[in-house]
């Protein structure tokens, strides 16, 4: 092929390529993620209605304007006990600015009984949420424990971290994100 | 991750069967790829404590930490190019023949990558009523990650079976050209790309200069005499 072929070629494919980036530009000018509720980044974070052993309740959605840290765990899972205390320091020294730390516990494949002497033994301060029914599982798709969600002040899901222990220093960053 | 590795792997095991061809030692392809993936490794945590300070002054033993999440890919590629910019120049080995040698290890990875989005369910397609839609995160969408793979899979071929050119940087070129008019049209698709300028897709516009960018370079090196 000629060298003015190829550029003429050049030109065609670039004038094609400029033509579908304009074409298929999002309108609402929003990314198209942030309505459909789903246990992934960039996605609004589904909802629930949970209580706490004390019988408080808490819904996720009442939160909004807070930024919020979702932790799945049970009190069986090695992992989700080593991070119990880094939690728990990272909850007291951001809860003022806004951080809300939900800790659900995995009643229903949990021994129900085991979940206050747990929070007594390692002194727990944040909220312990206690999911009897599987349902918000279902909703957070639980894989794997434990499993955290950042969700930001819009209720969005900024990060998702599978397994653990977490670092303090990831916690800190994460939650530094979604106190932005 | 693992199927990223193990497409690492074979794309590996491609690249030094056809490093002869180039002009390049099979001993050369392993370092260039073995240094290249280390620093990638190592790069990546770097990349994220430096960006983070404040936390690890706080932290220091995060550093070692194991979680994977504290790793930044942008810092991780950079670094890696780094080093293998550095390996290739104290070995004296030709720029463009060396990446030639290694496309058949891109190409692959790519492929590797669009199988590791599938199996996450990352880089997601918007919604759609299409009969091929997948559901995915709570909506019917466009099976985005089939896209890539196959779009991946059919630069590889289309680079496997090409007649050999003997200017070195065409067959790089032609995969990197292929790769960025791939992205350029699927990422229309996607459900999770950063919006600029009225809407206007970020990776697209990228996947766009990065094509521009690679006719120029086409040019320059067809000039070479075969």
């Amino acid at each position: 092929m000629y060298r003015n072929q190829r550029v003429i070629l050049y030109i065609l494919i670039l004038i094609s390529g400029a033509s579908w980036i304009a074409l298929s530009a999002e309108k609402t000018g929003s990314a198209p993620s942030r309505d459909i509720p789903a246990p992934q980044a960039s996605f609004a974070a589904p909802d629930f209605t949970l209580k706490t052993p004390t019988g408080e309740t808490y819904t996720l959605s009442e939160l909004r304007g807070q930024a919020v840290l979702v932790n799945l765990w049970a009190t069986w899972c090695p992992p989700c006990r080593a991070e119990m205390p880094t939690l728990e320091k990272m909850y007291e020294e951001y809860k003022d600015q806004g951080f809300v730390l939900l800790a659900v516990n995995m009643t229903y494949q949990d021994d129900p009984f085991a979940v206050v002497p747990f929070t007594q033994e390692y002194s727990l301060t944040f909220p312990i949420l206690l999911e009897e029914t599987g349902d918000v599982a279902a909703a957070y798709q639980l894989r794997s424990l434990p499993s955290s969600f950042f969700i930001d002040r819009d209720g969005i899901i900024n990060e998702v971290v599978i397994g653990g222990p977490m670092s303090e220093a990831l916690l800190r960053t994460r939650i530094e994100e979604i106190l932005k | 991750m693992l199927l990223i590795f193990a497409a690492a792997w074979i794309g590996l095991t491609l690249a030094e069967k056809r490093a002869e061809r180039n002009g390049i030692s099979k001993e050369n392809i392993n370092n260039i790829i073995f240094n290249g993936l280390i620093t990638f490794v190592i790069g990546g945590r770097i990349s994220f404590i430096l960006q983070n300070i404040p936390a690890f002054i706080k932290n220091p033993f995060g550093v070692v930490s194991i979680n994977p999440d504290m790793f930044d890919p942008l810092g991780a590629v950079t670094a890696a190019i780094i080093v293998v910019l550095v390996y290739g120049q104290r070995r004296r080995l030709l720029f463009w023949y060396t990446l030639d040698a290694l496309t058949p290890f891109f190409a692959i990875l790519t492929i590797g990558i669009g199988l590791s989005h599938l199996a996450a369910g990352t880089a997601f397609g918007k919604e759609t009523k299409l009969v091929w839609g997948i559901n995915l995160w709570n909506a019917t969408r466009h099976p985005t990650q089939i896209y890539e793979t196959l779009a991946s899979f059919l630069t590889f071929g289309l680079l496997w079976f090409k007649r050999h050119d003997t200017r070195s940087g065409i067959l790089f070129l032609t995969f990197a050209a292929l790769t960025a008019g791939s992205q350029l049209f699927i990422q229309a698709f996607r459900g999770d790309n950063t919006l600029i300028l009225n809407g206007l897709r970020q990776e697209q516009v990228i996947a766009f200069a990065a094509l521009a960018f690679i006719f120029i370079l086409f040019e320059y090196r067809l000039k070479e005499k075969p």
